[in-house]
């Protein structure tokens, strides 16, 4: 269970661009929700989840998992119970490194990276099984270097590597969107399956409202550092898109985007 | 003439084998960690240095290549935390600690240092001989830096297969991906760092114990040295993918030693050495680059 | 695969071309370190000092110049290219070069001749096969000198690279020998030509009455520069050679590096003929100096040079 509570974060403070986000914000997630979350631009949407993931320091309100205040966790140890799929597909996998290696980096997460030999070719199979989940052929391809394949497979890829090992959550950072509309409703077909299948907790960030509202089971909507909507069961699965664009444009214009 | 000739190349070949180790050092940096290391200026004439101020006293030859790596292991920790704790950047932070390594080699060894020829070096002392004694000095260097080279390459081949070695190269590649991994992007650098120039002081080790001097100014330019040899290296087997970074440096170094000693050999004026040298590299490059009705690859 | 080889093949076939040389008559390969005006100096000195002893290039002896760009690993290379042509003498013109034949010649016979090395004994190069000349500053002479020329004078002001042997161990000397004639040392080591102009400042603004060049290559190299800001103070500058004096320094007891290079020329000779071993020869020292003086830079400084130095002084200025 993640909460953040009483969330304060100021940009430039003192200064000429003093931008205040959040303010006292607060977010509860259960375990096994799957959270999308919208809003305009400089809504906090990222900063959020870089917040959530150490990226960012709050400056004061507390990060705690499973109870756990994390505050003072650097960003990378907070990876340990973290998944997280960026919006640019270069920067869940390495390019220069076969798929067969990628994985081999991800299965060892949250264990020792000492002198063991790092591909342990008894796993391949298990990789196999992986990939072929995701009906793009790439259980053949183990040894080519991921350079070489599209974004949507690097990405579907990056998805793999980031849910390889038990996680507490999967963020999802609008990894959809530098993707052409075919791809990124594979990749986002895939995530729900893969979020459904290991019963992932996940919070997705999105600037497609379909996506939005097709996949998940809450759905926030945020705007300036604030929920101007939060909608779980029933009254997510009965909204439409039509509805949260209409919402959307709403604020939008109130604001003057 | 046909002995003259075997020398000089027995030589070539031996100045190239020992300078491979720098080249090590750089590939580790600049290719795998994409990071610009500068300090190798610096780390090679510190394992000189040590090198010759401990052969000078009496130290056994053979331990003075386990203490060259430490104190180049040292400097690359220097230059690391400077970079990662210190939030340097990395062509800055190698700039630092080369700086501050010229003055701690002066202090080590002064302006210059030699060994005298009754104190045993590691192609003269007694287990060499006793293996190699039958082969003429210059055969006995060549052997001797061949199976350093070879052991070295061989250990850092094993290493980029382990965890730590994926871990290194991921950092180079997308060091984000590291942080994904929930490890400290910070700590492999230092690592890599670490690595790199403990290599490249062996290599100034090494050389020590050819030369039988150490000089102050023997540094410079050394990191322009690796750089072309791992570029050159690595674009002649750019096509060959079996070959592996570590050899393709070492015939970079072999390469680029050899085209000096052609440049000296040709007899031309003396000042034309640089330019035939620059123009000999050219014509490496340009043959390695070259492809019938090539694509241009992907960025 | 095959194009490396043949890159490779190419490249053996190029060295085995170039580096066969004609055997009949002896080789003398000569290894110096950099282009100077001193070192150059040396190097025709040398070659004349053979010709003096009676031997004629292209009948006794034939001669391969090589220069090391002041780059070490150069300086090996060459040294090894000497080595594998059994070269019958190798000379090495300052200490890098020097320390890189002595290295190259180890298990052979080659005898090494060194010439422009001022410590001869710290560079260990007194013992073996080799020897040769010291180029070691007269730097009493030099005190003498600038006492005679300032009586008022306390302090001297010198610039030296700390990396270079030969000026580490000079400035020891001018620090040893400086109280017996009055005055005081102030030195400021650089690394880098860059730096010398900011040591210059650094000096004047310390008060020096006078600077003194030590043949460092830094400073050597940059004394256009220096001589612009030291006139402008209105403070003299002696060189340490007569190339310097040709440039404005006001005065030099220095070594004449033709003539260092004649008697290294001399020796190698003496070896060459089968006169004399190198490994029997110790190293020599000029103790010959000449007092140089450049008449306009003095005058312009309103500065004038005692009667009787005057009468045996060469006159170096335009």
């Amino acid at each position: 269970m993640l909460e953040l509570k009483n969330i304060t974060k100021v940009y430039n403070p003192g200064t000429v661009t003093e931008m205040c986000l959040f303010k006292d914000f607060n977010l509860t997630v259960k375990d096994g929700e799957f959270i999308s979350v919208v809003g305009s631009n400089g809504s906090g949407k990222t900063s959020m989840l870089n917040i959530i993931c150490g990226s960012i320091a709050a400056d004061s309100g507390e990060i705690l998992i499973n109870n756990v205040n994390i505050n003072r966790q650097k960003d990378f140890k907070r990876y340990n119970n973290i998944g997280r799929v960026y919006q640019n597909p270069a920067m869940g996998t390495c390019p220069n490194m076969t798929i067969l290696e990628n994985l081999s980096l991800a299965d060892n997460k949250g264990k020792p990276f000492g002198l063991s030999f790092g591909i342990n070719r008894k796993r391949s199979d298990f990789y196999r099984e992986q990939l072929e989940s995701l009906g793009l052929g790439l259980e053949d391809k183990l040894n080519l270097k991921i350079g070489s394949l599209s974004g949507g497979q690097r990405q579907a890829v990056a998805l793999i590597m980031a849910t390889l090992t038990p996680l507490d959550f999967l963020i999802l950072d609008e990894h959809t969107a530098a993707l052409d509309p075919r791809t990124a409703d594979i990749i986002m077909e895939l995530t729900d399956k893969v979020i459904k299948d290991k019963k992932l907790t996940a919070i997705m960030v999105t600037h497609n409202l379909r996506y939005a509202v097709e996949y998940g089971s809450r759905l926030l909507m945020m705007d300036k550092g604030q929920f101007v909507l939060d909608l779980s069961g029933d009254l997510k699965t009965k909204t439409s898109t039509d509805d949260i664009l209409g919402i959307f444009n709403k604020i939008s214009i109130e604001c003057g985007n | 003439m046909e002995l003259e000739m075997l020398e000089l190349f027995v030589s070539t070949v031996t100045e190239g084998l020992i300078y491979a180790l720098l080249s090590y050092g750089v590939f580790i940096t600049y290719t795998i960690l994409d990071f610009p290391d500068l300090t190798v200026d610096g780390s090679f004439p510190l394992g000189a240095a040590v090198t010759a101020v401990l052969l000078v006293a009496g130290v056994n030859p053979y331990l003075t290549l386990a203490i060259a790596l430490a104190t180049g292991a040292m400097a690359g920790l220097v230059t690391g935390l400077i970079h990662v704790k210190l939030r340097v950047r990395d062509l800055l932070a190698g700039i630092i600690t080369m700086t501050a390594l010229f003055s701690i080699n002066l202090q080590i060894a002064g302006s210059n240092l030699s060994v005298e020829r009754e104190i045993d070096t590691i192609f003269t002392a007694p287990p060499t001989l006793a293996v190699f004694g039958s082969l003429s000095l210059i055969y006995r260097k060549l052997i001797v830096s061949l199976l350093i080279a070879l052991i070295c390459k061989l250990l850092l081949d094993i290493y980029f297969r382990t965890k730590s070695g994926l871990l290194l190269r991921a950092v180079g590649d997308n060091s984000t991906l590291v942080t994904s991994l929930a490890k400290d992007k910070g700590l492999v650098k230092i690592l890599g760092l670490v690595i790199s120039n403990a290599l490249v002081a062996l290599s100034g080790c090494v050389v020590c114990h050819a030369q039988r001097s150490f000089s102050s100014t023997m540094g410079t330019g050394q990191v322009v040295f690796g750089l072309a040899t791992v570029i050159i290296g690595t674009t002649i087997f750019k096509k060959i993918g079996a070959v592996k970074g570590t050899t393709a440096v070492v015939v970079g170094s072999i390469l680029y030693k050899m085209c000096i000693q052609i440049a000296i050999s040709l007899g031309l004026p003396a000042n034309l050495l640089k330019l035939i040298t620059a123009v000999l590299f050219l014509v490496i490059l340009v043959f390695g680059n070259y492809r019938k009705g090539s694509v241009r690859d992907n960025a | 695969m095959k194009k490396i080889i043949s890159v490779l093949l190419a490249l053996v076939s190029i060295l085995a071309v170039t580096s066969c040389g004609k055997k009949s008559i002896p080789l003398i390969g000569i290894n110096q370190y950099g282009e100077h005006a001193s070192l150059d100096n040396c190097r025709e000195g040398f070659l004349k000092g053979l010709e003096d002893a009676g031997l004629k290039e292209g009948t006794n002896y034939e001669i391969d110049y090589q220069n090391a760009g002041f780059d070490d690993s150069i300086a090996t290379q060459i040294a090894q290219n000497f080595s594998s042509k059994n070269v019958a003498l190798m000379c090495a013109i300052a200490t890098p070069s020097a320390t890189a034949c002595f290295a190259a010649a180890e298990d052979k016979d080659i005898p090494v001749i060194f010439t422009a090395i001022s410590d001869p004994v710290g560079a260990k190069l007194d013992s073996g096969n080799i020897t040769g000349t010291s180029d070691k500053l007269p730097v009493e002479s030099q005190l003498k000198l600038i006492r005679s020329v300032q009586p008022d004078a306390k302090t001297i002001g010198i610039i030296y690279t700390t990396s270079e042997p030969n000026s580490v161990s000079t400035i020891a000397e001018y620090n040893e020998k400086a109280g017996d004639y009055g005055f005081k040392i102030e030195s400021v080591g650089v690394t880098a030509q860059a730096e010398v102009t900011q040591a210059v400042d650094t000096l004047i603004n310390k008060g020096v009455d006078c600077f003194s060049n030590l043949t460092d290559n830094n400073v050597v190299g940059v004394l256009s520069s220096i001589l612009e800001k030291t006139n402008e103070a209105g403070i003299p500058v002696y060189g340490s050679e007569v190339e310097q004096v040709k440039k404005g320094c006001v005065a030099a007891a220095g070594i004449d590096y033709y003539e260092l290079g004649r008697k290294t020329g001399d020796m190698a000779a003496k070896i060459l003929k089968g006169e004399a071993k190198a490994d029997e020869m110790k190293y020599e020292t000029i103790s010959e100096f000449n007092i140089y003086v450049n008449s306009d830079a003095l005058s312009a400084l309103k500065l004038k040079l005692p009667e009787d130095i005057a009468k045996t002084a060469i006159e170096s200025g335009k």
